[in-house]
């Protein structure tokens, strides 16, 4: 089973199937996929490289507007984006753009091409607090105006959320990386297992830097009071770590629960499943109409054989066995279970950082935090997905440098 | 289900269906032709016989295929040359084959380097109990340039190895045409006057398919080199369709075995509407087999079922009195395109296209995301027609042009 889980879900595609694609796509003249990407990407011409056989055009085209080319074009929901206003859907379903970024950066790896470089060196140092995807693409951004960039990550390992958070089958570590490896290559120095607030101070870097980029996240689990100090809980961020650290050679139940509705939610499940849990059942108080997770995560769960019921919130819990009820209906639901996996949100722990926040966002519009302090990623307004990390990393940057004068 | 007779008499000789194997790789030893036969091919242009004394040295690998996006095959490359089996080898086969398969048409191909050999040849293949003979003056890819499309380009040499052929058999004879040539015709005729009863065309077109980009040679490679060879499928069938048109203008009803790039029965009544009787196939047998064959038959039944004919023979040429050199056509009017905006999905390819390579006459909406023709720009070339993915745009209201006589109605558009 963790064989299966250590394998990537969706197949890729060939140098024969990338044509059959590619060949599906209108090569629209004002292309809806190209006006939808929040980083900006470009799927009409990166698409019609294809068609046309450049391979390396279609890598550059990826590349040079984003960092995470290779992580988005696994992880992005691009049925809400570029596929969104696909003009194909007219005649059947869409082009699968994520699955051609995918072949083209797979491409691109294989080959060891090199796109970004650095710009000419300004002699302005910038850190970064955090290596998920809004601090590596603010970094690349950065790197390829001329600042030295140094990032600094709490954990052993670099790529954030990608690595701890996104299954082995969705987003393999491999990837993640190659991704950081770009960056590193391109001049980013990163400072593993140093946490800034706790290692060092915030001043400090403040002193040390000619500006400080926040992108820490929103990694902090949340739990619901009802399930303090329960033994059988675990919130699913770290649930969700603990298998990809472990190639998924994790403890498994007989049976789990599932509580929460959002992308995590269906990681946790699905990957349970692929595990080998036999009974996954999981518990969203939200109705699947209004579904936070994405559709493709959605079916990715159903398709492993992951029970949803949906309506129902938890309203109490009794060692392994918890109570919810309907939302709107006069109905109630028990569940018992061996392992309960909880994933009703994360809190952001950026305000240690002296960033004025509003809950899990910063309280201003923008990116930049007052003096030499820049805020991006899930932290700043907006979506928390990673294709938004990117476009806030690349928006961060560009922030950064106008602060600094462009120099 | 309907069910037609697809027979067909062809230069005497009675064909269950007109589908043939071409003289090629696809019909090269008993066993493979045996298995065509089994599965419903009306006859098969056995592999080309040589003289006894020419050895067949083969290539290794020998195939290219041309691709385009998704698509493979869309044109073959091949470099064998002629039956590399003994001379008593093939003749055993044939004897064989008639014997094992009186009812299947066998049409023996042959090719040699002197008269005496065609003439030689002709007799041992009639002797061996062949249907009907087949003169291979056109492979492009002989290692001796006494033999092939060489000489398929030399009306008199040609017709001298028909006479030789004549003398040593009473078979029918078709002799097939090179494509590498500017006019067929002074060469089919020059063949039907040595004896010859009837043309097979066409061989396969001299090609160069694709060129490694590193290594800098010509594909298939053989030891760091290449060469120039025959080039068949789908992408030559509208050469062939046109030389087919140009014989039968040239020479009025003669008798025609249609070959190059039939896949579909489509493909086949295309060949046939401008004058083939019979069709020989070879790439699209090598790509997907002979089952091909059902479908060719089943399709071209149903065919001549909505033409509402009983005899394939009633369809043979019809569309060759609708071409007519260009100056002749009606140049009079002019077809609108009409777009239908509910099955129009907004992608603007025909926009792209009357600007960048027609005359700028779709207007684009950009806020709509739908085209419209501006009637005062568009000369009805129907470029758009053609780039449309989902076939929303066709003919529509016919005009004509200013100053000139006649009634848009009664134009055949």
């Amino acid at each position: 089973m963790t064989q299966e889980y250590m394998k990537e879900m969706k197949p890729a595609y060939t140098m024969i199937t990338i044509m059959e694609e590619a060949e599906r796509c209108l090569l629209c003249h004002d292309a809806p996929c190209s006006q939808s990407c929040p980083a900006g990407t470009d799927p009409a011409r990166f698409i019609r490289s294809v068609r046309f056989r450049n391979f390396k055009g279609a890598a550059e085209t990826i590349r040079m507007n984003n960092a995470m080319g290779s992580v988005c074009a696994r992880v992005c929901p691009t049925e809400r984006y570029c596929e969104y206003g696909c003009s194909r859907t007219g005649i059947d379903k869409p082009i699968d753009i994520g699955g051609i970024q995918r072949f083209v950066t797979d491409f691109e790896e294989r080959i060891g091409m090199v796109i970004l470089e650095k710009g000419p060196a300004k002699g302005k140092k910038i850190a970064i607090i955090g290596s998920g995807p809004a601090g590596l693409q603010a970094a690349a951004t950065l790197l390829t105006k001329g600042y030295d960039v140094d990032i600094y990550e709490k954990n052993d390992k670099a790529g954030g959320f990608l690595r701890t958070g996104i299954p082995e089958y969705r987003m393999p570590n491999h990837i993640v990386d190659v991704e950081v490896k770009r960056i590193e290559d391109l001049g980013a120095k990163i400072i593993l297992g140093k946490e800034i607030g706790k290692d060092l101070s915030m001043d400090q870097l403040k002193k040390d830097y000619d500006a400080v980029l926040v992108a820490v996240g929103v990694g902090k689990p949340n739990i619901l009071d009802m399930f303090n100090g329960n033994e059988y809980a675990v919130p699913a961020v770290t649930f969700l770590a603990e298998a990809k650290a472990k190639e998924g050679k994790v403890d498994l139940p007989d049976n789990a629960l599932v509580i929460g509705g959002g992308d995590s939610a269906m990681d946790a499940a699905t990957t349970l499943k692929v595990l080998g849990v036999q009974n996954v059942t999981c518990v969203t108080r939200k109705e699947l109409v209004d579904f936070r997770a994405s559709k493709e995560e959605l079916e990715t769960a159903r398709a492993a054989g992951v029970t949803i019921v949906d309506g129902y919130a938890p309203s109490a819990v009794d060692g392994k066995v918890v109570t919810f009820k309907h939302r709107k209906l006069n109905s109630e639901l028990k569940i018992e279970a061996d392992l309960i996996v909880l994933a009703v949100g994360q809190s952001s722990e950026a305000g240690g950082l002296g960033l004025t926040m509003n809950k899990n966002e910063v309280g201003f519009e923008g990116y930049h935090a007052g003096d030499n302090v820049f805020a991006a990623g899930d932290i700043t307004l907006g979506d928390k997905t990673v294709v938004y990390a990117v476009r806030k990393g690349k928006e961060a940057a560009e922030a950064i440098d106008e602060y600094l004068g462009g120099k | 289900m309907v069910r037609k007779d697809l027979s067909v008499d062809f230069l005497g000789v009675h064909f269950e269906n007109p589908f043939c194997l071409s003289s090629s790789p696809v019909g090269n030893c008993y066993d493979m032709c045996a298995k065509c036969y089994d599965e419903g091919w009306g006859g098969i242009v056995f592999k080309t016989i040589g003289p006894a004394d020419f050895l067949i040295d083969e290539v290794s690998p020998r195939f290219d295929a041309l691709q385009k996006e998704g698509t493979p095959f869309v044109g073959f490359k091949n470099m064998e040359q002629i039956a590399e089996h003994s001379l008593e080898e093939n003749l055993s086969d044939l004897r064989r084959l008639k014997k094992d398969y009186p009812n299947k048409v066998l049409i023996a191909s042959i090719m040699g380097p002197t008269e005496k050999d065609w003439e030689e040849l002709a007799r041992l293949v009639t002797e061996a109990g062949a249907d009907m003979i087949e003169m291979n003056l056109s492979c492009p890819q002989m290692t001796s340039h006494a033999m092939g499309s060489d000489v398929g380009t030399n009306p008199e040499l040609c017709k001298a190895y028909c006479q030789a052929v004549k003398r040593g058999t009473d078979l029918p004879v078709l002799a097939k045409m090179t494509p590498n040539i500017t006019d067929m015709v002074p060469v089919a005729k020059a063949c039907l006057e040595g004896g010859a009863d009837g043309i097979s065309a066409i061989n396969t077109i001299k090609s160069i398919c694709n060129v490694d980009l590193n290594r800098k040679i010509g594909l298939p490679i053989i030891n760091g080199k290449s060469s120039i060879s025959g080039y068949s499928g789908k992408a030559v069938k509208p050469v062939a369709l046109r030389f087919i048109q140009q014989l039968r203008t040239g020479i009025p009803g003669v008798p025609i075995s249609g070959i190059g790039g039939i896949e579909t029965w489509e493909d086949a009544a295309e060949f046939i509407l401008l004058g083939s009787t019979t069709l020989q196939i070879t790439t699209s047998v090598m790509q997907y087999g002979y089952r091909i064959i059902d479908d060719l038959k089943s399709g071209l039944e149903y065919y001549m079922e909505e033409q509402g004919v009983d005899s394939l023979e009633e369809l043979v040429g019809v569309a060759n009195e609708n071409l007519i050199p260009a100056e002749d056509l009606d140049r009079d009017y002019k077809v609108f395109p009409h777009i239908d905006q509910d099955k129009c999905i907004g992608c603007g390819r025909c926009y792209i296209s009357c600007y960048d390579g027609a005359h700028q006459a779709i207007v684009w909406d950009e806020e709509e995301r739908k085209p419209s023709c501006d009637e005062d720009k568009c000369v009805g070339c129907h470029l758009c027609v053609l780039v449309c993915p989902v076939g929303a745009i066709s003919k529509g209201k016919v005009v004509m042009k200013p100053g000139r006589e006649g009634s848009p109605e009664e134009k055949a558009i």
